[in-house]
């Protein structure tokens, strides 16, 4: 991006002896690609429903970028969805235009310090900016006025006028220099633990079913938690063993796989939980297994044989956790995450610290 | 031989009194004042005139300008302005409005147009070139030969007693030409796109036929002029009503008009064997249904409502019942694009479904309705 496109497009629109027709044009036809990434998309719904109308300037919301000269860029871009942004940006015939709304792709608003946010001015040249969490409807039709102005007169035109102050002295520092807000609070626990125990229960099929599991698990440790929820504590070494005991109980498919992070006592615990859809009286029932694996050393069998189901949460625990699941052929690709963001749920992640510089 | 092609052409011109005659400012007892006629200003004029003879020509005059390429220009601005409007109207917006306040954002489309204009055209890697650039010119073929055969009154180019079934062969030609924009295209959605056009150009063309042969059969005749003599006092829709139903929804599955909006739905394919262009040349495209429904329209209008019969208006000569034609085929059309606001769409298997089924058993009926009808014309009881 090194040549200023913005400039570009506006130079193109008003070069020529038909310039006059180019800009009439431009101006009076800014059709939005749709490109809903997050919550202030509705308040461009907003816009252009009934109440507030932005098709009275001749902005019409349409399918797809080809056909279309304006992205609204609507709050947050992660970092995955920005490869995106860029591939409608560059699939869009010029001359196109940019507007971003909402705090979220100016700083990135309430998820800056997120593990998985960007700037979206960083990837694509930005016409106006509409900050505002959300922005309002009106905010955003000003935009596209001042971009129609701008597509007319050439230049580009902030509609907002801030007052002044002298920051340095509001804030107390001098320029240039670094600071940090005070720490949180922060209490950590020496040993965190996760208790989960045993509840007594009236439940007659549950203690029925818990001796049936108990028969064929001897290894394991297995009791209700509440009425329809059982818990079953093993060894990593018979984790397959006992999905396979599960499967063949008729518990068909899984509800969630989780992984908890135990950094003080070097291990995760990996939690799967599976239930029935094919037996009838199994399907209120959830059955959680847990066992635990070194932290060090993340490796534990895919149950992806049982349940085929069980790839996609396999693949997200281990982009967010890095616990490599044995056996799944697609373990490794980055299935959530874009490929630079590595195991950003371990409790180690570092997350960007909160400072401040005053700049002139 | 430029003298003798003068004469072929003033021969068989069209005559419009407004611009081809005297128009008489006042006439007092021994002064006439005048305006001289528009056309003979270049009567002397070398090439000039052959070239005024030429447009004024009734072939000519009847694909360039009414009912052919302008009549088409206007009526598409027109009814895109009008669908934009109308849907904004019912769901209490005001649409297109601040292009041109005082009448309604009227020019919109021509906004729009001068934008697609000057972008970018953009021919993707993977797209076979030539087609992809050809197609969407070639489909001015299949729009504009059925206007030599689809008779304005008295402005026509080819009068054969063959011009409806000459008019629908060609205009059955479109859905060809969408599916090898679709090819030429070569990518996932237009392929998708031009796919479900196929299908549903198998749900609804054989219906169309059965309900304009349906009118045939009733007229005895397949000539465009005199199957609206025929309805001179009787419209074809009170005739066989049945016929207009399955005709009329068979337009709208064949244009892709709502509930119908398949083979485009720009939520589902967006916008299918079209999505690949840019710039002007999508404009082109996107007009393709446009300019069907205008050639369906007129068909209608010409097998149910009387074509261009209606009262003649003396200034206007032979556009009278050009003008005639021209504003039953935008009344059609507005209904037809006024769907949009309250329908919602079919999926491609239900459309299949009511082509085959329902709509077949219609076109069924209208075609016995006709028959029976037909031999009473026969007979002459009608
Ligand atoms: S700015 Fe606020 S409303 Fe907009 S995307 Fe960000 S969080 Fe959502």
């Amino acid at each position: 991006m090194k040549k200023d496109v913005n400039a570009e497009n506006i130079e193109f629109l008003s070069s020529g002896l038909i310039a006059p027709i180019k800009k009439w044009g431009a101006k009076w036809s800014l059709w939005a690609v749709h490109l809903v990434t997050s919550c202030c998309g509705v308040e461009l719904a907003h816009a252009y429903a009934s109440g507030y109308d932005a098709e009275r300037w001749g902005s019409l919301n349409f399918g797809m970028m080809r056909q279309t000269n304006l992205i609204i860029v609507e709050g947050t871009i992660t970092k995955k969805m920005a490869r995106a942004l860029r591939i409608t940006w560059e699939q869009m015939p010029d001359p196109k235009f940019v507007i971003l709304i909402g705090a979220c792709g100016i700083e990135g608003g309430l998820f800056w310090n997120s593990y998985h946010i960007t700037r979206p001015w960083k990837i694509i040249p930005i016409d106006y900016f509409v900050p505002g969490c959300p922005p309002t409807p009106e905010g955003l039709i000003s935009a596209i006025r001042a971009l129609q102005k701008k597509i007319e007169s050439g230049e580009a035109k902030t509609t907002a006028k801030f007052r002044e102050t002298d920051l340095a002295k509001l804030l107390g520092t001098e320029v240039g220099k670094e600071r940090k807000p005070p720490k949180p609070p922060l209490k950590i626990a020496e040993k965190p633990e996760i208790k989960i125990e045993p509840k007594e229960v009236e439940w007659e099929f549950g203690k029925k079913l818990i001796e049936e599991l108990k028969n064929k698990m001897p290894f394991a440790e297995i009791f209700a938690i509440d009425i329809n929820r059982i818990y079953i504590k093993t060894e990593s070494k018979f984790y397959e063993k006992v999905a396979e005991l599960l499967e063949s109980e008729g518990f068909d498919h899984v509800k969630s796989l989780n992984v908890i992070d135990l950094p003080h006592e070097n291990k995760f615990v990996v939690e799967c939980s599976v239930s029935s859809y094919s037996v009838e009286e199994l399907m209120p029932v959830i059955v959680t297994f847990s066992v635990e694996i070194p932290r060090d050393k993340p490796r534990i069998p895919s149950l992806i044989r049982f349940w085929p189901s069980i790839d996609y949460q396999e693949r997200e625990m281990h982009d967010f956790f890095g616990v490599w699941f044995e056996g799944n052929p697609w373990m490794g690709n980055k299935f959530l995450l874009a490929p630079e963001v590595e195991t950003p749920l371990r409790k180690d992640f570092k997350l960007e610290e909160p400072s401040y510089v005053l700049e002139r | 031989m430029l003298s003798y092609l003068l004469e072929m052409f003033r021969q068989n011109s069209v005559g419009i009194p407004l611009i081809t005659r005297k128009v008489v400012l006042y006439h007092t007892a021994n002064k006439i004042a005048y305006i001289p006629p528009l056309t003979s200003l270049f009567a002397k004029i070398p090439i000039l005139n052959l070239i005024v003879a030429l447009i004024f020509w009734k072939p000519f005059f009847a694909v360039l300008f009414a009912p052919g390429l302008v009549c088409i220009l206007i009526a598409i601005l027109f009814i895109i302005w009008f669908e934009r409007k109308v849907t904004a109207r019912v769901q209490w917006r005001y649409g297109p409005l601040e292009v041109s306040r005082n009448v309604g954002g009227i020019i919109q489309p021509m906004a729009d147009g001068m934008r697609y204009f000057f972008q970018e055209v953009i021919v993707h890697r993977e797209a076979h070139k030539p087609y992809f650039l050809q197609f969407p010119l070639i489909t001015f073929l299949p729009v504009l030969l059925p206007i030599l055969v689809i008779p304005a009154g008295t402005i026509y180019a080819i009068n054969t007693p063959y011009s409806i079934l000459v008019a629908i062969a060609l205009i059955s030609l479109i859905p060809m030409i969408i599916v090898a924009i679709g090819w030429a295209s070569n990518s996932k959605y237009a392929y998708v796109g031009s796919l479900r056009e196929a299908m549903m150009y198998f749900s609804y063309e054989i219906v169309l036929m059965i309900a304009a042969m349906s009118m045939v059969i009733i007229y005895g005749s397949a000539n465009a002029i005199e199957i609206v003599k025929e309805q001179s006092t009787i419209p074809g829709i009170l005739l066989n009503p049945f016929a207009a139903l399955a005709f009329f929804v068979a337009i709208a599955m064949a244009t892709s008009r709502f509930p119908f909006e398949i083979p485009e739905a720009d939520q589902e394919v967006v916008f299918g064997p079209f999505i690949e262009y840019t710039g002007i040349i999508f404009g082109v495209v996107m007009t393709l249904a446009y300019e069907k429904l205008y050639l369906l329209c007129m068909l209608f209008s010409i097998l149910f409502l009387g074509g261009w019969n209606g009262p003649f208006i003396p200034p206007l000569g032979d556009l009278s019942p050009a003008l005639w034609l021209f504003l039953k085929t935008i009344g059609l059309m507005m209904i037809f694009v006024f769907f949009r606001t309250f329908y919602a769409r079919y999926r491609l298997d239900q459309a299949l479904k009511i082509g085959w089924s329902k709509l077949m058993a219609l076109a069924m009926v209208a075609l016995i309705t006709g028959l029976g009808l037909g031999a009473v014309n026969v007979m002459g009881w009608l």
